[in-house]
């Protein structure tokens, strides 16, 4: 077995196969998989060299052969795929080495950007790598090699699907640019949590770069991963002549070059565009003798998103709590109506006010928790780019959500109870990740550290049962109310500082539990966080808008020597002028004059929100709405209808509106008083379409008018807004599309919603739609702006 | 600047104070999100009597591709994306504020064009070498020319691993601020020929230069 060969000696993998196919005959945009039906003499030749120039891995003829990208009707994938690992196995043979060859399924790119940003659904692309990597077993591959990833996302597809689906040994490489990034913004150490996390058995680095290049790459991979490095770099960098691209560095040169590589730490080695069997031939006999390595174990405690890794244990993180339904009217209510807009917002501000990790909770007894915490993870990662922390006690939406998840999460959590661990770790397990560990049981929680520290080491224990390290194990030590526990805060401190001492792992906690049911709670809160921090708190889930524990996170680093040259303190309380100050926004100063209308008309966000509030004091809601705020939008609509007033200007009067009906909202809520609303509207962007500024537009315009939108989003299929028009009874739909290409999509939506909801009028809008086109299609209204679509959904409703 | 100003729709109107400052903070914010990447590949191609462009392994047909091709000998293939993190941006800004959203996804574009430009230049340098002279450059969508001829475009330029460009189903591209084009390299050097917008058919757009 190849596995176990893995890290102890030096593994030599082949070289480019394209290029060599290019100076074959290969045609530019050809199909290089085609080859192994097409052309098998060829094939079977180039990998025979390969062996003989002393490659022990060969990899099949299958980089673009999956569904989604290739597609030719006169052979069947399947076919290809199993035709492919033949030709390596029969190459084996021909070459007659007196060494073991193992054959590796190529797997690469899908050439798709996955949703949210693109229009490739996980599962989609799960599924063409998963019955790729079944064809591959079938034909007796020895390992899957999945390589040239440039997102996460799609790796994470791709490693599940080989993991879940094959018994193989799975390698995965990834693509870095000079910066060492890939192109969809992930350093490294984010790369190699998500991998570790998913087990893969060899990870490392090929294409993009000549060997020399790929340097700064390597010390970060040795640095970071405690698992075998694969290096396969390109011939240099590419260069172009007559149409066709070629490298140029020779083997010699690459072969020096690899030498260093080895010697750095690479125990898996070959080339990869532009390196020819010569390169690989040179690579072994330069670099045969060298003594490899084995990778060392390394303790870091990494939690990622698609761009961004956190590391536990160096300074105090900010785990940001406030995306969480418990005790808050509003969320509730938002997580009810599905109001993902306001779960990102509260993402949103979490980080801009400085959190590392954001806590996601969406649990309420009446919803569908698994379906909501799916969808909430995939829309916060397509807004926030920090790391989530997955807090459910339903396995089965924390399984859902660490299956659609976007790196290595955070997840809260696990406890002492056998139960709990039966449950969580085989999760973690399967998908990777950090999980939380509280220190209580089922004899509940210990009232000293003694009780919780055995508690942790309980669960450390545990998990290791299932191949968890403890890296991978945050402790909550548990605050408890010092109003019901005098002895409280000093036993978690003590609990803090002997898990950091004792047991060597990090520690988390809930720190406002501490003041519950005392007055004027942020002012122990924040001593309490300081105290914490200096026992050894890893990271503090907090409310990252809160000033008092902000101050007292600020003033930690600083003391601390944690905050550089205390660069992060000084920058964030050395006055500077606020953005609004810098673009002319907030000119009202409360007792200036400026009326509320002014401020809508001027698109003044926070002034109108400020002068609301003065209103309120003396002016019932409803007469405020009809008399400052629909006759200031009126006029402006009017302004832009004229051509005096830009799309800008009207959405910054949309905005100003709308931060003005979030302070009424919030009083007509205590007093019960509705604000009527006109109707519901139905908007989204139509199936293959993912641009959606155009429907937003119309949305807030509509939500000012006192309409209730159902936002479907983007790429949303005929059948989901069919559905939903019936379902909720709704009378507008209204549909937008960018290109001629998914004005397909758009006209087919009409004809479903004729048929099956034949009452329901249908508005359209978007780039490349005309009165004539509209008509065409069959749309009931043809909105030129979004001032249009507000006239028409008004006309209908009166 | 003044080509975002005019994508917000403010044809030949100035932009008010607010807007001008927003605008401003957008390059800035922009130019942060912004991992701008280019590719060109060039290749021989012939010009049928009909005109019918073959190059690169292509038939390309079209009426409008062949009046810009005309008498060109050279064909760069072209592609070029802002990255995802300016999706990434705007997304995020259409939750919070969607007059922010509306001016970054203008400036955007500005910006696109502009770096499209900028490549194009470099090219046009080299293959001056040649005593070739650049075209304007040519999008799928432009005129008659099929939006579909972006497959076998990008296919052909490997967009996806180079640098990252995808298209959907539906052929809009990911990320959103990229361009696939077109251009065509000829021994006569000509006279400022009529440019994207100028050559465009849709003369009542509201875009219009």
């Amino acid at each position: 077995m190849i596995t176990e060969r893995l890290g102890k000696e030096l593994l030599y993998f082949d070289g480019g196969m394209g290029t060599l196919l290019q100076e074959r005959g290969l045609a530019p945009g050809e199909l290089p998989e085609m080859w192994n039906v097409t052309h098998p003499e060829t094939i079977r030749e180039i990998h025979r060299k390969y062996i003989e120039a002393g490659s022990d891995i060969i990899l099949t003829n299958t980089f673009g052969a999956n569904a989604l990208k290739f597609h030719d009707e006169s052979s069947s994938l399947e076919d290809i795929v199993k035709t492919a690992v033949s030709h390596v196995k029969a190459a084996v043979r021909e070459a007659g080495a007196d060494r073991p060859v193992y054959t590796a399924l190529d797997i690469g790119p899908t050439g798709k950007l996955l949703a949210p940003m693109g229009d490739l659904e996980f599962e989609t692309a799960y599924e063409a790598f998963r019955e790729v990597a079944k064809w591959g077993e079938e034909a007796g591959a020895d390992l899957i090699h999945i390589e040239t990833m440039s997102d996460t996302y799609e790796l994470k597809a791709a490693v599940l699907a080989a993991k879940e689906n094959t018994s193989l040994p799975v390698f995965a490489t990834t693509i870095y640019d000079e910066r060492g990034k890939l192109l969809t913004g992930a350093n490294v150490p984010s790369v190699i949590a998500l991998l570790e996390g998913l087990r893969a058995d060899a990870i490392g680095i090929n294409c993009g770069m000549g060997p020399d290049q790929m340097m700064p790459v390597i010390e970060e991979y040795v640095r970071y991963s405690s698992l075998p490095l694969i290096v396969k770099p390109n011939a240099g960098l590419p260069k172009q002549k007559d149409g066709m691209t070629y490298y140029d560095i020779s083997p010699e040169v690459f072969a020096d070059q690899m030498h260093r590589i080895v010697s750095a730490g690479a125990c898996i080695v070959g080339g990869c565009c532009g390196t020819t069997p010569e390169h690989i031939r040179a690579v072994a006999e330069l670099t045969r003798d060298i003594t490899v390595t084995p990778p060392q174990e390394k303790d870091h405690t990494i939690v990622s998103s698609y761009g961004q890794s956190v590391f536990l244990g160096c300074g105090s993180k900010i785990i940001g709590e406030r995306i969480n339904p418990t005790g808050k009217k509003r969320f509730k209510q938002a997580l009810k109506e599905r109001d993902i807009d306001y779960i990102l917002r509260e993402g949103i501000t979490q980080q801009d006010n400085g959190a590392h990790i954001l806590d996601v909770n969406v649990g309420l007894p009446d919803i569908d928790e698994a379906s909501m915490m799916k969808e909430a993870v995939k829309a916060l990662q397509s807004v926030v780019n920090l790391p989530l922390q997955i807090d459910t006690v339903d396995a089965g939406a924390m399984e859902a959500a660490l299956r659609i998840y976007n790196g290595k999460a955070m997840v809260n959590s696990v406890s002492g109870k056998k139960e709990s661990m039966d449950q969580v770790f085989p999760l973690i397990r399967r998908y990777g990740g950090v999980v939380i560990g509280l220190t209580l049981d089922e004899s509940g929680i210990p009232s000293d550290a003694d009780g919780r520290i055995r508690i942790a080491e309980k669960i450390i224990k545990e998990a290791e049962r299932y191949g968890i390290k403890k890296k991978d194990i945050v402790i909550d030590a548990l605050a408890m109310t010092i109003s019901s526990e005098p002895d409280g805060a000093k036993v978690t401190l003590e609990t803090l500082r002997r898990l950091r001492q004792e047991l060597g792992v990090n520690t988390v906690l809930g720190v406002s539990n501490i003041s519950f049911g005392l007055p004027a709670r942020p002012v122990i809160n924040a001593a309490f966080y300081t105290m914490a921090m200096m026992s050894g708190l890893s990271a503090g889930i907090i409310n990252p808008s809160s000033e008092d524990m902000m101050k007292a996170w600020y003033a930690y680093h600083a003391l601390m020597g944690l905050d550089e040259n205390c660069e992060a303190y000084i920058g964030k309380y050395t006055q500077t002028l606020s953005s609004d100050e810098k673009t002319g926004g907030a000119q009202h100063r409360p007792g200036a004059s400026v009326t509320l209308g002014e401020c809508i008309e001027k698109g003044l966000k926070e002034d109108a929100s400020a002068r609301t509030r003065e209103l309120i004091k003396d002016k019932e809601p409803l007469d405020i709405i009809n008399e400052e705020l629909i006759p200031a939008l009126n006029h402006v609509g009017e302004g832009f209808e004229k051509g005096t007033v830009f799309l800008p200007q009207l959405l910054m009067s949309a905005e100003a509106a709308k931060s003005a009906f979030a302070v009424l909202k919030e009083k007509m809520d205590i007093s019960g008083e509705v604000r009527e609303k006109l109707g519901t509207v139905i908007l989204a962007t139509v199936k293959g379409d993912i641009h959606d500024i155009g429907k937003n537009i119309v949305k807030v315009l509509l939500e000012n008018y006192s309409f209730d939108v159902i936002d479907l989003g983007k790429d949303v299929p005929p059948e989901k807004i069919v559905e939903t028009a019936l379902d909720k009874d709704v009378r507008l739909v209204g549909l937008s599309a960018l290109m001629t290409t998914t004005v397909v999509s758009m006209e087919e939506t009409i004809r479903q919603l004729r048929e099956k909801a034949p009452l329901c009028k249908v508005m359209v809008g978007g780039a490349v739609l005309n009165q004539e086109y509209a008509d065409m299609i069959g749309a009931d209204f043809y909105g030129k702006d979004a001032m249009q679509s507000v006239h028409y959904a008004r006309k209908l409703f009166s | 600047m003044k080509e975002a100003v005019r994508y917000l729709g403010y044809g030949n109107n100035t932009a008010d104070e607010r807007t001008c400052a927003m605008i401003q903070e957008s390059f800035t914010e922009l130019e942060r999100a912004a991992d701008p990447r280019s590719i060109c590949r060039i290749f021989d191609m012939e010009q049928d009597a009909d005109g019918t462009i073959k190059a690169a392994n292509m038939k390309l047909v079209s009426k409008s591709l062949s009046r810009n091709l005309k008498g060109c000998v050279r064909l760069v293939l072209f592609g070029a994306t802002l990255g995802i993190g300016v999706d990434h941006l705007i997304r995020r800004s259409s939750v919070t504020d969607m007059s922010r959203a509306v001016i970054l996804q203008a400036c955007a574009a500005a910006l696109l064009e502009e770096y499209c430009d900028k490549i194009q230049e470099e090219a046009g340098k080299e293959l001056e070498k040649e005593k070739l002279y650049l075209r304007p450059r040519f999008s799928p969508g432009y005129g008659d020319f099929d939006i579909h001829y972006q497959e076998p475009i990008m296919r052909i330029l490997d967009c996806a691993k180079t640098i990252g460009l995808s298209m959907t189903d539906g052929y809009m591209m990911t990320p959103t601020k990229s361009v696939t084009a077109l251009i065509g390299a000829s021994p006569i050097k000509e006279r400022c020929p009529a440019a994207g917008c100028e050559a465009c058919s849709k003369t009542d757009c509201e875009y219009r230069r």
